[in-house]
This record gives C-alpha cells, structure tokens and sequence, in this order.
C-alpha cells in the first residue's frame, strides 16, 4: 500500500476497531490516541504488528522515538515519511 | 571508587552493611529527602518487607518483572517434610537443600511505592496525598557492586495520588528542587529519559510504550547510574487499586531515591573523607 490516503484511513480503522471507543469522525489526524487512552498500553504491540503489515517491513523496537504513536499524523511521518506529504 | 572504604562491609550476597561515616551520611542524606518531602506536607509512612503477591499481579508484575521478583520461603510444616529438611540443610557448598516448601503467597518489597497502592486501595481521595517511605528493597540481579547494584537496598520514595494536574505539577516542582540541590553542591547529575528494566523487552508492550510515552527521567550520576529517578505512573495504579480522585481513576507520581547509590556518588565525586562532603540541608 503506497498511498498516503489509505494508509491514514487504514490506520483510522484500525484505531476505531481496536479501541472500541471511539467512532471513526472522533479520530482526526491530529487526535492525540495514547495521551487520550483511545488505544491502551497493551494495544501497543498489536498497533506495531499492523504497522509492520501495512507497511510490509519489521519495526526494529528499540529505534522507536517518544510520541512515535502520538497521533495518526505522527505514525505516517514516523513509518512512512514517502507518502506522509499526501493528506 | 573501587567499594573500598573502612565504614564499608560488603558481602558476596550482593548487599553491604555500612558504618561510621557512610551510616551517617545515609542517614543525613534520608533527613534531606524526608525534608524535601515536608515541602508537600507529606506524611510518612512505615511498612512491612512483604508485599502480596496478589496485589503485585494487579499491575501485571510477574509479566514485567519475573527476572528481578524475590520471595519470603519457609518449609511445608509437615513434621516428615521438617525432618527431612533438618538431616541435611545444607550442601557443602553453602546451598540450602529446600525440602517441599510451604505455599508463596508474598514478595520481598521491590520498590517502596507499591505499598501505598495497596494502603490507598478503594479509597476516594478527597485532597492529593503526599506521602514518603523509605523502604529496603529486593531485587535478584544478573551480578551485584557495592553500593551501585546490590540485591537489597534502601529506597526513599515520595509520592503524589491526586488528579493528573496535582500529579504533574508535584513532579515538576520535586524535580526542580533536586536539580537546584546538585547545581548546588556541584553534584555532575544529568536528568534523561529512561525505561523501566523490563523482562524480554522487544515483547513487552509496556516496554514499547514507555519508549514511545516516556514516564521516567533517572538522575544520572556522571554519565553511568541512576542514583534516583522521577516517574508519572498516569492512572495506572489508580485504575489497579480502585483508588479514586475528582470522580475518574487517581493518577500518581513518585520520586525516588537509592541512598546506597547516593552515598556512591558522593564517595565518587567528593572523595572517601567526611570533611570534604558537602552539607546536606535542604
């Protein structure tokens, strides 16, 4: 998947499935979805194993940046910063 | 600093016993923090070495931390399973030969707070609690040095269980008086953003998401140990603990700090003679 549009829908959806919380208009790219607690500590790894799908390459932990997760912008410019410019 | 001083002991087991000069300095240094802590009006509490094990597991700890947890053990008390143990106790190397021990339901306290989750436990609070311990502590290690990594140490906490904004802002004012305090006496400190040593890392979520969330700032002594630290729980405990405050899970907060550590880096940095440490009022 190289489209930046699908990727930030994708990852709404996911969000929104995951979660269970929220409907999908409550999530903009900005929402912050740690800080906020739409997605929980635990729901971390699976959120990275999604990442590692959509974007078809292994995350390697240890090189992740606080506010890596911060928001679904944060996250497109973090692992797929050559479609992050596409909104 | 080789762990060689006279008021020094130190054991094989990963622990020392100190004297004299180093006695008093962990004294005085646990006066400053309790001084620190009277800034919040926080009460001080006195707790015992057992945690339950039960209560551990609400914060996941046997997940996170199976490498580092210790037990209280004690023997089955069936007089044949006695019997048995007393024939022969010991190897002749000095390992116990453990007979059917009797049911683990405890943990040896691996860090101070967690005893006022318990304390607090389904509690609404109406005011922020400041509250400080000083507990000794247990850890299991993959190797021990003297005053820097020991399997038992002391550990002076304080901490805030109140709304995010209380919490925050206990945190941001203790951390400022600490800073103020190494500026002071020239103490080489630096503040940097740390993890919590978590078993199999690169699986646990919790290790990811402090990376990606970061709670936890160590006072890092000359660029190599953590001699304390400051970390923003969120509502983690109180979510555990049923601890409640302003209508929504309490969050919380503490400070922390290792006095062997401590008396490590004054030993470091200002040499072994009493006379030329710094004076320690707050």
């Amino acid at each position: 998947m190289s489209n930046g549009l699908q990727i930030r829908q994708a990852l709404r959806d996911w969000i929104v499935a995951n979660s269970g919380k929220v409907a999908p208009e409550e999530v903009t790219e900005e929402t912050p979805i740690i800080e906020r607690r739409i997605i929980s500590s635990l729901q971390v790894m699976d959120l990275i194993l999604f990442l590692e799908q959509l974007g078809g390459r292994p995350i390697d932990v240890e090189r992740l940046e606080p506010g890596a997760f911060h928001s679904i912008d944060a996250i497109v410019r973090g692992f797929f910063p050559e479609v992050a410019h596409v909104r | 600093m080789s762990g060689e001083h006279p008021d020094l002991r130190w054991y094989a087991n990963g622990q020392s016993a100190l004297s004299g000069s180093l006695f008093e300095l962990a004294r005085r240094l646990d006066s400053l923090f309790l001084a620190w802590g009277r800034e919040y009006g926080a009460r001080e509490h006195l707790f015992p070495t057992f945690l339950p094990a039960d209560e551990l597991a609400k914060v996941d700890y046997f997940h996170s931390f199976p490498h580092l947890v210790t037990f209280p053990v004690a023997l089955a008390p069936d007089e044949e399973n006695l019997r048995r143990f007393a024939s022969s106790a010991l190897d002749p190397g000095g390992t116990v030969r453990l007979t059917q021990p009797a049911e683990i339901r405890d943990v040896l306290t691996p860090a101070a707070c967690y005893h006022f989750y318990v304390r607090f436990q389904g509690e609404t609070l109406g005011a922020p609690e400041f509250v400080t311990t000083r507990a000794t502590c247990y850890r299991r290690e993959s190797h021990y040095l003297p005053l820097q990594r020991q399997s038992s140490f002391s550990m002076r906490e304080m901490v805030c269980i109140g709304t995010e904004e209380e919490v925050r802002e206990f945190l941001c004012s203790a951390r400022e008086c600490v800073r103020t305090f190494f500026a002071r006496i020239g103490l080489p400190v630096e503040w940097q953003i740390a993890t919590d040593p978590f078993f199999d890392p690169s699986r646990s979520p919790k290790y990811i998401f402090q990376k990606v969330e970061p709670v936890k700032t160590e006072m890092v002594f000359g660029g190599r140990l953590a001699i304390g630290s400051v970390n923003f729980h969120r509502d983690v405990f109180g979510e555990a603990f049923a601890i409640r405050r302003d209508g929504r899970d309490a969050f919380s907060g503490c400070v922390a700090f290792g006095i062997e550590r401590w008396i490590y880096a004054f030993l470091d940095h200002f040499g072994p003679r009493e006379s030329d440490w710094p004076a320690l009022e707050p």
